[in-house]
């Protein structure tokens, strides 16, 4: 596993609906979205809640079928989870009854690959620099650690994509900016596809090479924006300023919504 | 006792390098010394269980009997061997303590009271029994009559007592390992659930031992139907705990699961039933109990053997002496396998202990 494989994911007229649990109606998570990504791109996915940014990754992740149309990885449809596409939450959703080190292997254990690959555990702990708290139980980790360690747990795998749905959202301020860094280092160094979505549009932009904006009733994409700043961005330049002026215009914000 | 090292420990402790600092040195700096007043007050409580011991011993010998007492020097000597007991302990928990380990000396010092109103509360039954007879012997039977009976009737109570344990066990260890079956495949899938739940429904409710007489005429043999009985008791606790705990599993771990490549198996094996563990083993100590209620009904209604019918059968004797032994004995036991469970639930369960507190 030296060099990664280059890998085109594809969103073909997708759309997503869910039956409400409490009446007769379905929700329009998403309605035909059309959207091409590649090894290499960090996109952020941004927009108001309920425009289906999170359905587009749980999609990506294989753990729910589109209504209608096709997502596919270099043409094969997505039908369930793989550890190819690793998968961040919002919540860690560490194992609580793991160990910090189980927790990371767990991965290559339900895959019968642990033997032989313990020292890529090791390695994992070194990256998020966790080596110290090698044995402890996820109880005893504060927000911060925990969010590294399920970052790991799926980075393990090496998957040619990797989805993030908020895992930034929980934390305070500097632990934030600090893991924007990290996980950016992360990314350069094996040149995935990552696809990232959050609530914070200066997170978007800081991070990534492009930002889809989406909007709600129904989950649709308005605007799909190319960042072509060099990394590490300056949050107060001028460019930066623009980037965020153009998508809080996209997102409608201080004017009423035309829908 | 040993109460004043402490100040030269404290010192030491300031002087160690804070970034290696074990965990008894953290809370040693971390509590507030004691005053001399506080210190002495332990020593006092520490040592109280000793002088309630010879008061008890006084009592025994000095006051005179009430009644007639046979072999007067069992329970003397089972005090002297509890006395000892006692002293030893506390002269184990001062080595520690003299080597730099507090732990033993602390917990020492917080059982101490239990064991001073234990010799206080001996001390009390036996002038209430023997002493003044406000106990009417032989009803109550003398702490000095019962240890007697005890020894002399060993070889039965013994085998009393292996009988309702091996009654116990197997029919624990049947109902625990069908209900973790049942348990288990009801709370992770629904097409199961649909089946078993209304026998749960319906059977749930009715108390094990409404079943004891129904039991002891349709089995064949009393055994097997005292089996049957202590393992449905296990059987529906076990299986009401796990099925909740499995279904109460949080999603979202079987979402991170599945992205990390578990397969359907493995959701069980490594997501739910570990997840289900603490709800699992409340199920089991709970069947734990209800299996103790339903093996004594048994044994003193039907069951030829064991110590239930040890306990009716010494009563219609009116051997009450020896109703008490077996009443000591099924104490003991009961304790020590509620003991047992509780030291392998918490060894099991040691990933919640920076959760729960």
């Amino acid at each position: 596993m030296a060099k990664k494989k280059k890998v085109t994911l594809k969103l073909d007229h997708v759309s997503k609906s869910f039956a409400k649990i409490e009446n007769d109606e379905v929700t329009h998570a998403l309605n035909e979205i059309d959207l091409t990504m590649e090894s290499g791109e960090f996109i952020s996915l941004v927009g108001p809640s309920g425009c289906g940014k999170s359905t587009i990754l749980r999609l990506v992740a294989g753990l729910i079928a589109p209504t209608t149309g096709k997502v596919t990885v270099d043409g094969k449809e997505i039908v369930e989870p793989s550890p190819e596409r690793g998968m961040v939450f919002q919540k860690p959703t560490l194992f609580p009854w793991l160990t910090v080190k189980d927790n990371i292997a767990f991965s290559l254990k339900m895959q019968g690959k642990l033997r032989g690959n313990e020292e890529k555990v090791e390695t994992m702990l070194k990256v998020i620099g966790l080596e110290n708290f090698r044995d402890d139980y996820p109880g005893q980790l504060s927000g911060g650690m925990a969010q590294r360690v399920a970052l790991v747990r799926s980075l393990i795998n090496e998957p040619d994509i990797l989805l993030l749905d908020e895992p930034l959202g929980a934390l305070d301020a500097f632990t934030r900016m600090n893991m924007q860094d990290e996980i950016l280092k992360i990314w350069q160094e094996k040149g995935q596809l990552a696809i990232m979505v959050t609530h914070d549009v200066d997170e978007a932009i800081y991070m990534g090479t492009r930002v889809i904006v989406m909007d709600a009733n129904p989950g649709r994409v308005v605007a799909n924006i190319k960042i072509s700043e060099k990394y590490p961005r300056d949050r107060s330049s001028e460019t930066f300023v623009r980037y965020r002026n153009e998508i809080l215009n996209r997102l409608h914000f201080g004017g009423n919504r035309a829908d | 006792m040993g109460i004043n090292k402490d100040s030269n420990k404290k010192k030491s402790a300031g002087t160690t390098n804070l970034a290696q600092l074990t965990r008894q040195q953290l809370r040693d700096l971390e509590t507030k010394e004691k005053t001399v007043g506080q210190k002495v007050l332990d020593g006092i409580i520490m040592v109280f269980p000793v002088v309630c011991g010879i008061i008890a011993i006084l009592e025994y010998l000095i006051v005179p009997n009430g009644s007639s007492n046979d072999n007067p020097n069992t329970y003397l000597g089972a005090l002297i061997v509890f006395l000892c007991a006692y002293i030893c302990y506390g002269l184990i928990a001062l080595i520690n303590k003299l080597r730099g380990s507090k732990l033993v000396l602390e917990k020492f010092r917080y059982r101490a009271p239990l064991f001073s109103a234990l010799f206080l509360l001996l001390a009390g039954y036996d002038y209430l029994t023997l002493k003044t007879g406000i106990f009417t012997q032989p009803f109550v039977p003398c702490m000095n009559a019962i240890l007697n009976i005890a020894w002399i009737d060993r070889a039965y109570l013994i085998e009393s007592t292996l009988h309702t344990l091996r009654l116990l066990f197997l029919g624990y260890f049947i109902g625990v390992f069908l209900g973790l079956i049942t348990g288990i495949t009801c709370g992770y899938s629904r097409k199961v659930r649909y089946w078993i739940d209304p026998i749960i429904k319906f059977l749930g409710p009715i108390p094990t031992s409404t079943w004891i007489p129904i039991i002891m005429v349709i089995a064949t043999s009393l055994f097997g139907g005292a089996v049957f009985i202590i393992a449905l008791g296990s059987w529906f606790a076990v299986t009401v705990a796990s099925m909740t705990g499995i279904s109460n599993v949080d999603k979202d771990f079987f979402e991170a699961a599945r992205t990390l490549g578990a397969k359907e198996r493995q959701l069980v094996f490594r997501v739910a039933i570990p997840h289900a563990m603490p709800s699992i083993l409340q199920g089991c100590t709970q069947a734990m109990s209800s299996a103790c209620t339903a093996i004594m009904i048994a044994e003193m209604m039907g069951v030829k053997a064991g110590l239930g019918w040890y306990m009716t059968w010494a009563k219609s004797w009116s051997s009450y002496d020896k109703m008490f032994a077996a009443l000591f004995v099924i104490c003991i036991i009961f304790t020590v396998v509620t003991k047992i469970l509780d030291l392998i639930k918490r060894r099991v369960l040691r990933w919640q202990n920076g959760v729960v507190k």
